[in-house]
């Protein structure tokens, strides 16, 4: 298999905030995002070939406007030759690195613009939004008529956990401590007050022993990024964000198919990015480790290599993962305190990733971070995609 | 359909004989007449070694907890009069696990591993959903 290691790169990144914008069409997210991304890459809008948006949950008609070339549309991009949709739920933004990546690899397209926009937030109610998921990614023969949804599916993950390690409940609470901290630094987070380790052990149970600060909550946004080849991108900045390599695994569809529901396919995906990479856990500066709940960043940190089994929740409650920590984990606040955007979740790790690298965070710019790793993941936990990033070709 | 009608399964038709035997109270698992293996949930041929030659056999219906929860709050709309449940993944003798409902029991005296047998319960005249309760002693 071609590899795209150090072949394609990230030159251009935009985001909106996420949060509640009930006068703010979904649209907005997706033309604003991909806006910032063209000027932050310092190309023409004229300039863009292909464009790849990922999939709104939200609304079929929203859905099929990104679909039909709506993005072309609004921008009046004059050169776009296909627009074309890339969805694999909460990998979509993995899975638009190593689509687009192909595509400007082979040469069929020169600048890819990768954009998603959600409005989950207030395009349905608090209810809606459960009873939504669940029956999304869910399945309607074998789980849906037991009353399986995604509070349910991190419990079942979190209760395993907790047994076979002995690790416990304020492990746990300690993801959503350290991703609060980071989105106390990022303007684009919903959620930006100091958050304790007892306001999250005393919030109400979802589904034991998941706790409501330990869920995502759903909001609207967007982001988008643009990707060149390593070529061009040298042209047009000193510092892009270069793809230096990839690992999947599709481990199931049914959540309860999955044989080992506190490990998954993150192993092999890892050890084969890392691998393709050439560079271990240990060089990595930045983990930008998917979360949704906070059993799947420990799972993710752990089974990446980065510590043993059962050692995660310690990284977290010690305050290694945390702002100024040695091993920087989630640093936009992740969709436990930036927001739960359905694929943009993934997307937003992607865009972090490339904004640490290009050392355009800002408060939370991690010092000097050359290689970060991004990993994302659909449905329920249905496959583990990794990438590993850097500043420069290895 | 009202939101808080209780959904019941979409049926395939080849999935169809899984239902009719639950409604006759009897668990029935596919099993490949190839390579032997046993095939939760029903597909249209053997996911281990690909063969059509699949047969239904019926299963003792004992297994395991895998993992679960029990559902206190923000539950789907069609399930909020339920709370709390238990949704557990259950991994049967035969080496299949699927999802259902731990049943007949304290919802907090459950333990993982924790041995369990099927039971039936009638949602409606067409669907009966097989579920599970501890195993008594």
């Amino acid at each position: 298999m071609s590899s795209l290691k150090n072949k394609v790169a990230i030159v251009g990144i935009g985001e909106v905030p996420t949060g509640r914008f009930p006068e703010k069409a979904a649209i907005y997210h997706a033309i604003e995002s991909a806006r910032l991304a063209i000027a932050d890459a310092g190309i023409s809008k004229d300039d863009i070939d292909f464009v790849m948006p990922t999939a709104s949950l939200y609304s079929s008609q929203f859905n099929t406007e990104l679909v039909t070339c709506r993005i072309p549309e609004e921008l009046g991009l004059k050169n776009a030759h296909t627009n074309c949709q890339i969805f694999a739920g909460g990998s979509s933004g993995s899975c638009f690195l190593s689509m687009a990546g192909s595509l400007i690899n082979s040469g069929v397209a020169k600048y890819v613009l990768c954009a998603h926009a959600e409005r989950l937030g207030t395009g349905v109610t608090a209810q809606g939004g459960i009873d939504l998921f669940s029956q999304a990614g869910i399945s309607v023969e074998w789980e849906v008529p037991y009353g399986q949804h995604y509070s349910s599916i991190a419990a079942m993950s979190t209760g395993r956990y907790l047994h076979e390690t002995g690790c416990t409940d304020e492990h746990m609470a300690a993801v959503c401590v350290s991703n609060r901290k980071w989105a106390e630094l990022n303007p684009n987070a919903a959620f930006r007050k100091p958050l304790s380790l007892e306001e999250v052990l005393s919030s109400k149970m979802l589904s034991t022993p998941l706790r409501a600060k330990q869920s995502n909550m759903l909001f609207d946004g967007g982001s988008a990024f643009i990707i060149t080849s390593a070529e061009r991108a040298r042209d047009l900045t000193d510092r892009p964000a270069y793809l230096l390599g990839t690992g999947g695994r599709v481990t199931h569809f049914a959540f309860s198919q999955e044989p080992d529901v506190t490990r998954f396919g993150w192993a092999q995906a890892g050890k084969d990015a890392f691998e393709e990479a050439g560079i271990t856990p240990q060089d990595v500066d930045v983990a930008e480790i998917y979360d949704s709940y906070p059993i799947y960043q420990i799972i993710g940190l752990e089974e990446l290599g980065f510590c043993g089994r059962g050692e995660a929740g310690e990284l977290f409650l010690k305050g290694d993962t945390w702002p100024g920590g040695k091993l920087p984990c989630t640093t936009n606040g992740g969709m436990l305190s930036q927001g739960h955007t359905g694929a943009g979740g993934g997307v937003a790790l992607i865009v972090e990733a490339a904004r640490q690298l290009m050392g355009k965070a800002g408060d939370r710019q991690v010092p000097g971070a050359r290689f970060a790793v991004e990993t994302g993941t659909g449905g329920t936990y249905m496959d583990a995609q990794v990438s590993v990033l850097g500043t420069e070709i290895v | 359909m009202s939101t808080n009608q209780k959904p019941g399964p979409v049926v395939n038709e080849w999935a169809r004989p899984y239902w009719d035997y639950a409604k006759q109270n009897k668990f029935c698992l596919q099993q490949c007449n190839d390579c032997g293996k046993h095939i939760f949930y029903p597909r249209i041929a053997c996911p281990h070694c690909g063969s059509s030659d699949v047969k239904w056999v019926e299963v003792s219906g004992k297994g395991r907890i895998y993992s679960y929860t029990v559902v206190e709050n923000n539950a789907p709309s069609a399930f909020q009069a339920d709370v709390p449940y238990v949704v557990a993944i259950i991994k049967l003798e035969e080496g299949v696990q699927l999802l259902s409902n731990v049943v007949e029991c304290d919802p907090y005296q459950l333990e993982f591993d924790m041995p369990v047998e099927v039971v039936f319960e009638k949602l409606d005249e067409e669907v009966t959903l097989p579920k599970f309760r501890p195993v008594k002693g």
